[in-house]
């Protein structure tokens, strides 16, 4: 050959590993439509909610106000495990299942381009993809967070609500639920990553999880069994719905306790199975 | 040291091994041609050299080091079955990525030198969906050269591409080897072109490597033979075998073999009165080789 170099090989650390993929996955989310297309979405939603209630049935009569309180779109009244009724379902929490959706289209960009062979060609590390992955879209669902607060606030003021609020449980309410987009993302990672070769399943059960179907099924148990409803804080829909208008210090203490804890473990779980099973 | 070394890898996908007890070493500086017919395992081996799979067994060492090794896996690139970009991105962005994921330090000047490597210095604003499958071919090599990279594991970059593009991706890969240091492993159907760049081949078939040779191990089996044609075969090919010492008849052709000394063969035949109508020196390479390995091992 003749042109021989020394080869050295430097390994390189945690930080630069992870600020590379970071740096990857920030770069395709701020120059791809995607992201931009779910800020408009969980911007509308919660416009739309607010304004549809205030439409005149075909009879002519307004319709029952869902909310009483712009606020109320944001976050619900009290925590409620049990919903009984679309009011209850209909506030921030929504993003997660629009965060879940973006997730899944995310991820499976990276399988359907075939680039997650680049990524996993130089990145030896699995941890590396399993952490980039949940912060990002964890970023990209606390802002549409931001985006819904807008819309919602937005419609609801188009709508005539009051405006009355607690502003510290307001803003307490609103950090807990940015806060969980940590978990929540991670929790979407991790599905993906099962379901990385099925796109359609990907999806579908993103947004299985991101309804929080399964907790308003234990929800139910638990009032059955007599339990405390706080019990079902330690799961990532109850923590959601836990930060809502009469929430304190410790309701945000709670959500970043169960973010965290839940990232923790769906990105181990993620990791391993990157690491043991084949990748692409 | 070797770029390369693989000892009993296997791997199986529903109980049937792609990758069977292999083993493989590819000196630093290389040309490996990985020669293979469809389905024996080249594109299996080299997604378990890029960790893409997770093997049942063996070992596989990069430049002496276990291949999870992030030091030096950060140093590999690939090109396996596609080049792996964002169709709707630009070439400049999905260089973009690419580089910021290495952590490259000075990106644009990165990726214009690796454009012009590639000879693409003009396309960077054009969409990967836009652009030709040559060129995705040239943007896939390019994505791999990023970030200086010590081992490029290139499958198939030449399929599909015409002969300029064949020639374009041979004088790039001529020009990476030499000039930037790199080992290159490339597996390809496309024998004849494979010939002209590759310093050592591995041949590998139901998983297995068969043999493996440099090129100069090659060259010392390749045979040179002089294939000719007059009005009467039977009496030229009677004179030619009072002179030389292997000559057969063989597809309407007199073959006459270890000779490359056309002239002389004219002469001798236009002397003892028969005009040769067409002769052609030849020699049996990569291709021929290859076929019979895989009649021998097929049992024709």
């Amino acid at each position: 050959m003749e042109a021989k170099r020394e080869l050295q090989f430097e390994s390189p650390s945690f930080s630069k590993r992870l600020k590379g993929m970071l740096g990857v996955d920030f770069y395709r989310l701020f120059h791809t439509p995607m992201f931009y297309i779910f800020l408009a979405i969980a911007a509308i939603i919660p416009a739309m909610v607010s304004a549809m209630t205030m439409m005149p049935d075909q009879n002519g009569n307004t319709m029952e106000p869902l909310y009483s309180n712009v606020w109320q779109i944001i976050a619900a009244s009290e925590p409620l495990y049990v919903i009984n009724s679309i009011a209850d379902y209909a506030n921030m929490n929504m993003v997660f299942i629009f965060g879940g959706i973006m997730v899944s289209i995310f991820i499976g960009h990276d399988y359907k381009s075939g680039y997650v062979k680049q990524l996993f060609t130089t990145h030896a590390k699995k941890q590396d993809y399993m952490m980039s992955k949940s912060v990002v879209c964890a970023f990209a669902m606390a802002c549409m967070c931001i985006t819904y607060l807008i819309g919602g606030v937005a419609g609801g003021m188009l709508a005539g609500y009051s405006l009355e609020v607690n502003v510290g449980s307001l803003i307490l309410a609103i950090l807990g639920k940015m806060i969980m987009s940590l978990g929540w993302a991670s929790l979407y990672t991790f599905l993906n990553i099962i379901f990385r070769r099925y796109f359609g399943v990907s999806i579908a059960s993103s947004f299985f999880f991101g309804t929080g179907i399964l907790i308003i099924g234990v929800a139910a148990v638990v009032e059955n069994l007599s339990l405390p409803a706080s019990f079902l804080n330690i799961f990532l829909y109850g923590s959601s719905v836990n930060a809502c208008l009469v929430s304190n210090v410790g309701t945000l203490l709670i959500c970043i306790a169960v973010s965290v804890a839940w990232a923790i473990i769906y990105n181990v779980l993620g990791t391993r199975i990157l690491t043991r099973s084949d990748v692409y | 040291m070797n770029a390369i070394e693989i000892r009993n890898l296997s791997k199986s996908f529903r109980g049937m091994y792609a990758v069977d007890n292999l083993n493989m070493t590819v000196p630093v500086g290389a040309i490996y041609g990985f020669i293979g017919e469809n389905g024996s395992g080249k594109s299996t081996t080299e997604k378990l050299i890029c960790g893409h799979l997770v093997p049942d067994d063996g070992e596989i060492k990069l430049f002496g080091r276990d291949y999870t090794d992030a030091g030096v896996r950060v140093r590999v690139g690939a090109l396996i079955e596609d080049p792996g970009c964002f169709p709707g991105s630009s070439v400049y962005q999905n260089l973009m990525m690419q580089a910021i994921n290495l952590g490259i330090e000075n990106r644009d000047e990165e990726i214009r030198r690796v454009l012009q490597i590639v000879r693409m210095e003009d396309s960077a604003n054009i969409k990967f969906k836009s652009c030709s499958l040559g060129m995705k071919q040239r943007i896939g090599i390019a994505m791999a050269l990023l970030g200086d990279p010590a081992l490029l594991i290139l499958d198939e970059p030449i399929n599909g591409l015409d002969t300029d593009g064949m020639r374009i991706m041979r004088e790039i890969l001529v020009d990476i080897t030499k000039n930037y240091g790199c080992t290159v492993l490339i597996s390809s159907h496309i024998l004849g072109e494979l010939e002209k760049i590759a310093t050592h081949y591995g041949i590998i078939r139901q998983g297995k490597m068969i043999t493996e040779l440099s090129a100069d191990e090659m060259d010392a089996r390749a045979q040179i033979f002089v294939s000719l044609r007059t009005k009467d075969m039977q009496g030229a090919k009677a004179l030619l075998a009072a002179k030389f010492s292997d000559v057969r008849e063989e597809e309407e052709y007199i073959h006459v073999y270890d000779v490359d000394d056309t002239a002389a063969i004219v002469d001798y035949l236009m002397k003892n009165g028969h005009v040769v109508s067409e002769i052609k020196k030849n020699k049996i390479g990569l291709e021929e080789y290859y076929i019979e390995l895989m009649s021998q091992k097929e049992g024709k």
